[in-house]
């Protein structure tokens, strides 16, 4: 694990070992299995908040239009009262109390050693704006289609899994400067 | 991660075994049977149909779209042309075959009719023997709904005030299903098939578009990103 | 045991959402300890100097399949009710490369984001804004799009069935291709984690 070298003395925790952690998170989605009857996701919630966004700047055109209408049309009595915008509000407390407890939680910049702060946060902006594009096609993320498709040995969310995969081993050499 | 400690790698390496040996199991089993398996406990289930819970009077299911409850579903298992020439109002028509594909689900309450009931107490077999919880079988099927409910019977002239202040309901009821109370004289004999199928209006429901797949269907909830 | 337990009528709509919340908490843990809030951490797998992101992810897998394959052998879990996503073929092709190229671009994915964001990441903020710019972008597509985006639909479709084989034993071969996979992880490791300017180590 490429630790960067923390000269304080109580620097942040180290990471779980992987397989405990991947046991952990496959137990959570066991969980959502067994309770729910579904599985974990993401992209979906921020669709919900999407489609929410545009009906109220633009209710008739929101309504025209069967993507936004889908998800305005979901939720108990409203359309952000849907699971996965509570299943993602979750994540957020979730991943703050893991990272309280590890002592992770600084604001800070994630680069590379060779991109200014600007340049990453135009990356970071323009690979925001593929996965949206791309969750959508693919009807689920990381979390939705391969994590929870992968479970539940369904054939998108294999084929979507080793696209996501190859797309980014295919996509990494040239992006080499902004990471290493 | 791999600081090469010789403990860690053990624990990883058992892991690994247990998930493979999991995996071995999961071979031998082969399918783990998807819910179309049937499991049966009898008595519990013939329990059930001798304390008769598992019914709906015409009469409660009247009262229940009056009050407008949307909290059940009403299933027809009649043939097309049945159900098109007359169903109760926020019907929807599934036929016995097409229960397994109808995407009912567990937690709603299904209410089941057929003309005279047998097809509905075939179908409330299945459904329970596939553990749906709450279903209902409409007693008597539609025969009996068109007696009591569309056609209420006006009382002999000699009938206490109760009893005519009963059926000032029932008829008001009827009416506003569309049907219409009858003199006893036709009761005696009441040639149900005859009777003519009313227009299907129900309070609350448009008289003239009847709905199609059913008003009290809960929408499809979405459960995809 | 019935479960689903939603499935089944053991609570209802709005409690569901509490049970969101909780899900969520525990998801949203996992994927911090695992060190998924970073963005180094998570890219590090595509230039095969850290596998972890394989490791967590197939790990879950695997114990998720694992899990839900001998619940439903007992009886306790009716695998019918489970959720699974319908198949839309090429759609997902097409969105998992788009997804993967993000990843590298943009050094997340809409999950990790989030917990990135929860943990002080401000490129993660930016991120976040990206994904509703995209979302927002498709959706406005979606009338034009939605003859390719709704094309190959598969309906529920799940490996056993398109490879003919019992579940056991597509279970079987995922198992050992994840183990498989980590043992080759650690090699790929090995070789690549000294590689890569600027890293010091």
């Amino acid at each position: 694990m490429s630790s960067l070298s923390q000269p304080a003395r109580r620097g942040p925790a180290p990471y779980t070992n992987p397989y405990l952690a991947g046991i952990g998170l496959g137990l959570v989605l066991l969980a959502s299995f067994v309770v729910m009857g579904r599985g974990l996701g993401a992209s979906g919630a921020f669709s919900s908040a999407c489609a929410v966004a545009v009906d109220a700047l633009a209710p008739a055109h929101a309504q025209a239009n069967p993507f936004w209408k889908e998800y305005l049309e979901s939720g108990v009595g409203h359309p952000l009262k849907e699971w996965l915008v509570f299943e993602v509000l979750g994540v957020l407390a979730g991943g703050f109390l893991s990272g309280l407890l590890a002592g992770r939680v600084r604001r800070t910049v994630e680069k590379g050693p060779r991109i200014s702060t600007g340049g990453r946060f135009a990356f970071a902006f323009v690979g925001g704006a593929l996965m949206g594009i791309g969750a959508k096609l693919g009807r689920g993320c990381t979390s939705g289609q391969a994590l929870t498709g992968g479970a539940l040995l369904s054939a998108g969310g294999w084929a979507f899994m080793l696209m996501v995969f190859a797309g980014g081993y295919g996509a990494a050499w040239f992006l080499r400067r902004q990471w290493q | 991660m791999s600081a090469g400690r010789p403990a860690r790698w053990t624990r990883n390496q058992k892991l690994a075994a247990g998930a493979v040996a999991l995996g071995l199991g999961a071979l031998l089993i082969g399918d783990p049977g998807d819910g179309g398996r049937v499991t049966l406990d009898a008595r519990e289930l013939a329990a059930l149909v001798e304390g008769e819970v598992d019914h709906v009077t015409p009469d409660e299911l009247a009262d229940w779209i009056v009050a407008g409850r949307q909290d059940f579903r009403l299933v027809d298992l009649r043939a097309e042309a049945d159900y098109a020439a007359y169903h109760v109002p926020g019907a929807e028509r599934i036929p016995i075959t097409g229960l397994e594909d109808a995407e009912l689900a567990r937690n709603e309450k299904i209410v089941l009719y057929s003309q005279e009931g047998i097809h509905s107490a075939q179908a409330w077999f299945l459904l329970k023997a596939r553990r749906y919880p709450a279903v209902y079988i409409l007693l008597g099927g539609l025969a009996q709904w068109q007696e009591q409910v569309l056609y209420p019977v006006r009382p002999e002239a000699g009938a206490g005030a109760e009893e005519r202040a009963a059926f000032e309901r029932a008829a008001a009821r009827a009416a506003s299903f569309g049907g219409a109370a009858r003199a006893a004289a036709a009761g005696l004999a009441p040639a149900v098939p005859a009777l003519v199928p009313p227009p299907i209006t129900a309070p609350g429901v448009a008289p003239t578009a009847p709905p199609p797949a059913g008003s009290p269907v809960k929408k499809k909830k979405k459960e995809g990103c | 045991m019935n479960a689903p337990l939603f499935k089944f009528g053991l609570f209802g709509d709005e409690f569901s959402l509490v049970v969101a919340f909780l899900i969520g908490i525990g998801f949203g843990f996992f994927l911090e300890r695992a060190g998924f809030g970073s963005a180094r951490k998570l890219t590090d797998q595509f230039y095969l100097k850290d596998m972890a992101v394989f490791r967590v992810m197939f790990t879950a897998i695997v114990t998720a399949m694992l899990g839900l394959f001998y619940l439903g052998w007992l009886g306790w879990v009716d695998l019918s009710l489970v959720y699974v996503s319908p198949t839309f073929l090429w759609p997902q092709v097409a969105g998992g490369l788009l997804l993967g190229v993000g990843f590298v671009v943009g050094g997340y994915c809409p999950g990790t984001s989030l917990v990135a964001l929860a943990t002080g990441k401000l490129d993660a903020l930016a991120f976040v804004a990206g994904i509703f710019a995209g979302i927002f972008a498709i959706g406005e597509a979606w009338p034009a799009i939605s003859g390719f985006a709704e094309s190959s639909a598969l309906g529920r479709l799940t490996l056993p069935e398109v490879l003919h084989l019992p579940a056991g034993l597509v279970v079987l071969l995922v198992v050992l291709m994840a183990v498989g996979g980590f043992w080759g992880a650690a090699a790929l490791e090995r070789r690549f984690a000294g590689r890569g300017a600027g890293e010091g180590s």
